[in-house]
């Protein structure tokens, strides 16, 4: 494991290096050399399994850090490959030429986030939402409860009292710590 | 048959050039969101030149509700009622996941007991769960006798779930934490008497289904995933195994109580319809075997849940992690990262049908015949909200 | 083809002998499993409204709604859940949470009707056929969604404690607050019983958050002694937690301490951020104990300008003089007075009413007073003898002991009574080295006393003789020394059904000498400072003020509180007197400030 972050770091610009349990380790490469890191892992390194492509948003810093978790068979051993991009319009290398499913998750990534990864293929077919006009819904600035409360409406005769309020109300109305 | 399962270059990932339809050659044809013989809600749009296949592209969306957007606007107790409603035939794998996954994050130790409760709970699930394929994959060659049997003797199992978990689908039983109560009385005896009667079943199952005329023409040949394509497509479960892979997470990367569990992986040589299908047979009586092995084990006293902070403003620190197991499909797993709120900033779920449903059946419904488009889906035993999270 | 395969499926046929699988009777029929998660039941006695169901419901299903059979009460909301089933999943989540184990869910599932509606219901509330089920999902043994055990407060050991004043409870540990605080389920439930109605959940999630700054705030707002009710409070809130019913309560009292040690004294002025504008009015408080304080603090907030006439030489009342060190330290008094002190309160000490200056001229000077002079006077224990002079008054042994002064006790030291002032007496003369026998005419179930202090004088040595009713006290031979005869009591069930009345046995009499004999059976006021008149004009009954609204006495410019005008006579009951006192002088100095906002009926403010 240590000789195989030690070949990395001597090729490529990892850093973030964070062991999060025997078996699996994740680090962060920048974005331009990702896919060569990818691949290299894949055809060198053994690790011929994807198990998923996904993305974190990160909206309070601006980023989205996309997730490529790769598992080595052999050393069973799965290593996740953290690329960070600007949220705002940035595109991401596609992986499609190296798995036959990495298509599907960059159309999710598009559809759900809004990330283009040029050349992928169908990238811009629905995949889950079809003849959706918001923003891509996966975005941590979509609000479900905004967008629920918007389109559906309410049960009639639903009301909720809190205890506290209710007890004040009824036993102590003019006491306690409101008032002032 | 060679086992290489290394990328090669002959393998091309390119997409099909699209039929050209205004040439009056093709029929283009839907099969689905409602059809029997489609694993629940999605669409095959097939294109046709008489009855072969010449395009399959796959449209999902008919079940999507966002779980993985929803959890991360759920308490953490919250959404383990949430989860288990991403595979509905195997709902308990979710629990088992999610639960997992902030275990590890929040370094609780589950109990001694509720790691076996966990264990035989997960193989109840893959018994009902391929008891449900069997039927499936029956009833798509046309043979709808074998489904009445599997489905309702499904349903014995599900009694079982009832009388452990509290209900029959979405059992919400295993926990952050542990599990939510130990064994009913009398749990055993009525679940080893169940057992006996799927073991019997199966053996029917054998001489009614696999040893029949028609059920081999149809399935021998029928959609062979050959060992190259396996990593390449990202192709795991019995669909690998079949084709001679011995690759099983509970045997490899042992979780829960696999580790003192007696039991080899299943591999096949048939990397065909009628090859993954026999060997689904042979899991099948293999869970039998593991849940008679729990129902041995498993303690049936001691706490069955570690000590919790309280739920209602439970934070978990921040952190990352992947956990996976085996469901009756392959690898299913949870991506998890938190931020040390009361809320999950990210869960990704992993369902092996993301791939067998979507490039790996496009691939290889080419040149299949309209007839076996139903048996071959089946066979790659696709379940779409997996898909859809 | 091989023939086998040909022939094997006709193995079909035989199935057609066995038994099928399906049922014939309807499936409605069909009882679920004996824990399935079916329709809810609610044993609405049982259920305290905390709403705890409400909180971890994801789906939004449960209401907490006001019903008909029910009223809020202590440990009570009155509320009960109300189920939308349009919105159910049957989780179980809010059977897990209940607080009270009164929810549960049956084992019935088949429910049938044509309105929509009326599958919106209040479990236990509404007749359901399914209310009694003896069927269904419960919360296991052994299942908690959240600590049911508290976080143990760490102690000196008795032989340690006995050996000085030192403070006994040695207070939490932040990791230790923080554990306790996440046991809170947030219900609120005893915001109501707390006297002073002190706002317990935001300032234990301010330990949650480690915002104890946030706290101090908090506590502010309706107690300036924190510090002092952080460790000596009765603490009411505690016997309604929720959390105690099937586990033990959330250790407010010990959390609210935890915040206080938490902030420094120099800190308080500017966390606390108290802005006064002069209001031009005078104020004079009687007593410069907990009530009268109290209502100096929030008085003084309101820019009053207060004056606080106290007969004895510091200040604090009976919580210093009372209340023993080793509960309550004086730094830890000091720290609470000396900010009240620091708003510019102006405490005249050893300033007797009546006797330095007239309750008249109060009445004259300023705009308004509050009285709260506390019970100082030892009752009698009305037995032949108590006048001698080695039989001493509890209140005397604690105040001279908090004094500095030795109260001059010797060896072997018996006392009288189970209050709270008899374990204080008893622990103390422990502490001063001698020998301590409590009597008690009752069983150590029915004292009075604080069953912590109860249990914490036992540990520290003090022997306690239940049943013994003292008869006579006789001189001894030793003049040094006092004999006292006491008989032993049998409990007698109260035909009316009151509580067992101890009646003495005649012929079971004992006679012991003692060094001293400590007399703490309660305690009366002194309101001989005021005139005839004026105490007629105050409606005093038994020695005691029934104060109206807002604590105002019979004479307008006259409000009461503390032990003097409250049935509890407990330090935050009087603080409460105190902060309502001030909210009742305000509106008699202001009174602009209240008129009753008033709508026509167009609905247009007036």
């Amino acid at each position: 494991m240590n000789e195989l972050l030690e070949r990395l770091q001597r090729h490529f610009d990892v850093n973030n290096i964070n062991v999060l349990k025997p078996g699996m380790t994740t680090l962060k490469i920048g974005k331009d050399s990702a896919e060569i890191l990818i691949r290299e892992l894949r055809d060198r390194e053994g690790y011929t399994h994807l198990n998923f492509i996904t993305c974190i948003d990160y909206i309070e810093d601006g980023i989205f850090t996309l997730v490529y978790m790769l598992h080595n068979y052999d050393s069973k051993h799965t290593l996740g490959v953290h690329v960070d991009i600007d949220r705002e319009g940035e595109e991401m290398t596609s992986i499609h030429t190296l798995w036959a499913q990495a298509w599907t998750y960059q159309r999710e990534l598009r559809e759900m986030y809004g990330i283009n990864f040029p050349g992928s293929p169908r990238l811009d077919e629905d995949f889950c939402l079809e003849g959706w006009d918001q923003i891509p819904p996966m975005r941590r600035e979509f609000d479900t409860r905004a967008f629920s409360e918007e389109r559906f409406g309410h049960r009639e005769g639903r009301h909720s009292e809190v205890p506290r309020v209710h007890m004040k109300m009824e036993l102590y109305p003019k006491r306690g710590g409101d008032e002032e | 048959m060679t086992l290489s399962t290394g990328h090669s270059a002959a393998l091309d990932f390119a997409q099909p050039e699209p039929p050209d339809l205004s040439s009056g050659k093709y029929v283009k044809l839907w099969q689905g969101p409602q059809h029997p013989g489609i694993t629940g809600n999605m669409s095959l749009e097939l294109v046709l030149d008489g009855d072969t296949i010449v395009s399959c592209k796959t449209h999902v969306g008919y079940l999507h509700r966002g779980f993985e957007k929803l959890m991360e606007r759920r308490t953490f107790i919250q959404n383990f009622t949430v989860v288990c409603r991403i595979a509905v035939p195997e709902p308990t794998f979710n629990e088992y996941l999610y639960s997992h996954a902030v275990e590890e994050i929040s370094g609780i130790e589950v109990p001694e007991r509720a790691i076996w409760l966990r264990t035989m709970n997960l193989e109840m699930m893959r018994l009902a769960s391929f008891l449900m394929w069997i039927g499936g994959q029956s009833g798509a060659f046309g043979q709808y006798t074998v489904p009445n049997w599997t489905l309702a003797y499904r349903d014995y199992v599900l009694d079982l779930f009832e009388e452990m978990t509290g209900a029959r689908i979405y059992h919400m039983y295993i926990v952050p934490g542990g599990v939510r109560a130990g064994l009913p009385d009398g749990f055993e005896e009525r679940a080893r008497k169940i057992m006996k009667g799927a073991e019997k079943l199966l053996d029917q199952i054998e001489r009614v289904m696999f040893n029949n005329v028609v059920f081999k023409a149809r399935s021998k040949g029928l959609g062979i995933i050959t060992p190259d394509m396996v990593d390449p497509y990202g192709i795991v479960g019995p669909n690998a195994r079949a084709c001679g892979l011995a690759r099983d997470i509970r045997k490899d990367e042992p979780y829960l109580a696999y580790d003192r569990l007696d039991f080899e992986t299943i591999s096949g040589n048939e990397p065909d319809a009628y090859g993954r299908a026999y060997l689904r047979l042979q899991e099948t009586r293999q869970s039998i075997n593991l849940i008679r092995q729990c129902l041995d084990h498993a303690p049936t006293d001691g706490p069955f849940q570690a000590d919790m902070p309280n739920v209602l403003h439970w934070k978990v620190p921040a952190g990352e992690t992947y956990v996976k197991a085996e469901c009756t499909r392959g690898e299913y797993g949870y991506y998890m990262v938190t931020d040390g709120s009361e809320f999950v900033r990210r869960v990704h779920v992993r369902g092996p049908s993301y791939t067998h449903a979507i490039a790996v059946m496009e691939r290889l419904a080419v040149g299949t015949n309209i007839a076996d488009i139903a048996g071959l889906m089946v066979s790659l035993h696709t379940y779409p909200p997996e898909i859809e999270r | 083809m091989n023939l086998r395969d040909l022939l094997s499926p006709f193995f079909v046929w035989q199935r057609a002998f066995e038994k099928p699988y399906t049922s014939i009777r309807p499936t409605i029929d069909r009882p679920g499993a004996p824990a399935y998660r079916g329709f809810h039941i609610n044993v609405s006695e049982e259920c305290v409204g905390c709403g705890s169901c409400h909180s971890i419901c994801q789906n939004h299903a449960i209401d907490m709604v006001p019903v008909a059979e029910f009223e809020g009460r202590t440990g009570d909301s009155g509320l009960r859940p109300r189920f939308d089933y349009g919105r159910c999943c049957w989780c179980g989540l809010c059977v897990d949470i209940c607080t009270a184990a009164s929810l549960r869910m049956s084992n019935e599932y088949a429910w049938i009707s044509e309105d929509p509606d009326e599958f919106h219901f209040t479990a236990g509330i509404d007749d359901k056929p399914w209310q009694n089920n003896e069927h269904g999902y419960r919360r296991a043994e052994g299942y908690h969604l959240y600590p049911p055990k508290r976080i143990e407060m760490e102690m000196l050991s008795p032989d340690v404690s006995v050996q000085s004043f030192e403070e006994v409870a040695r207070g939490y540990s932040e990791a230790q607050a923080k554990l306790e605080a996440d046991r809170c389920v947030e219900c609120g439930i005893c915001v109501a019983t707390c006297p002073a109605h002190m706002d317990v959940p935001d300032y234990i999630h301010s330990i949650r958050d480690g915002d104890y700054e946030k706290g101090l705030q908090l506590m502010y707002r309706t107690n300036p002694f924190p510090a002092t009710c952080g460790r000596i409070c009765t603490r009411r809130c505690e016997s309604v937690c929720p959390v105690g019913i099937l586990g033990e309560p959330v250790a407010i009292r010990w959390l609210k301490r935890f915040i206080v040690d938490q902030v420094d004294a120099q800190d308080y002025q500017r966390i606390l951020n108290d802005q006064i504008i002069e209001s031009g009015h005078r104020v004079a408080i009687i007593g410069a104990g907990p009530g009268g304080l109290s209502a100096a603090y929030y008085l003084r907030k309101k820019g009053h300008a207060v004056t606080v006439f106290e007969a004895g030489e510091t200040a604090g009342g009976m919580l210093r003089y009372g209340v023993p060190s080793y509960r309550l330290p004086d730094a830890d008094l000091d720290k609470d007075i000396a900010y009240i002190v620091s708003l510019g309160v102006d405490i005249r000490y050893n300033t007797r009413i009546g006797k330095d200056i007239e309750f008249e001229q109060l009445l004259q000077d300023y705009d308004a007073v509050f009285l709260s002079t506390g019970l100082s006077v030892p009752s009698n224990m009305r037995i032949q003898g108590e006048d001698h002079a080695r039989v001493l008054s509890g209140l005397q042994v604690l105040a001279d002991v908090a004094s500095g002064r030795d109260p001059g006790i010797g060896r072997q030291v018996a006392v009288i009574g189970g209050g709270n002032v008899a374990m204080d007496a008893a622990r103390v003369s422990r502490r001063l080295g001698a020998d301590v026998t409590i009597l008690y005419r009752r069983r150590i179930a029915d004292m009075p006393a604080d069953a912590e202090e109860i249990h914490e004088s036992q540990e520290e040595g003090c022997n306690i003789v239940p049943q013994a009713i003292p008869v006579e006290i006789t001189t001894a031979d030793n003049p040094q020394q006092v004999s006292i005869k006491w008989g032993e009591a049998e409990m007698v069930q109260d035909p009316k059904g009151g509580r067992p009345r101890p009646v003495l046995q005649e012929d079971r009499m004992h006679t012991d000498t003692y060094d001293c004999i400590i007399s703490a059976i309660g305690q009366g006021s002194d309101l001989d400072f005021l005139s005839k008149e004026n105490q007629q004009q105050l409606a005093i009954e038994w020695g005691k003020f029934t104060p109206g609204e807002y604590q105002q006495s019979a004479l307008q410019k006259v409000f009461v509180g503390g032990d003097v005008a409250n049935r509890t006579a407990d330090a935050i009951s009087a603080i409460e007197d105190g902060h309502h006192a001030a909210r009742g002088i305000e509106r008699l100095l202001n009174p602009d400030e209240f008129t009753t906002t008033q709508t026509d009926n167009t609905g247009e403010l007036t």
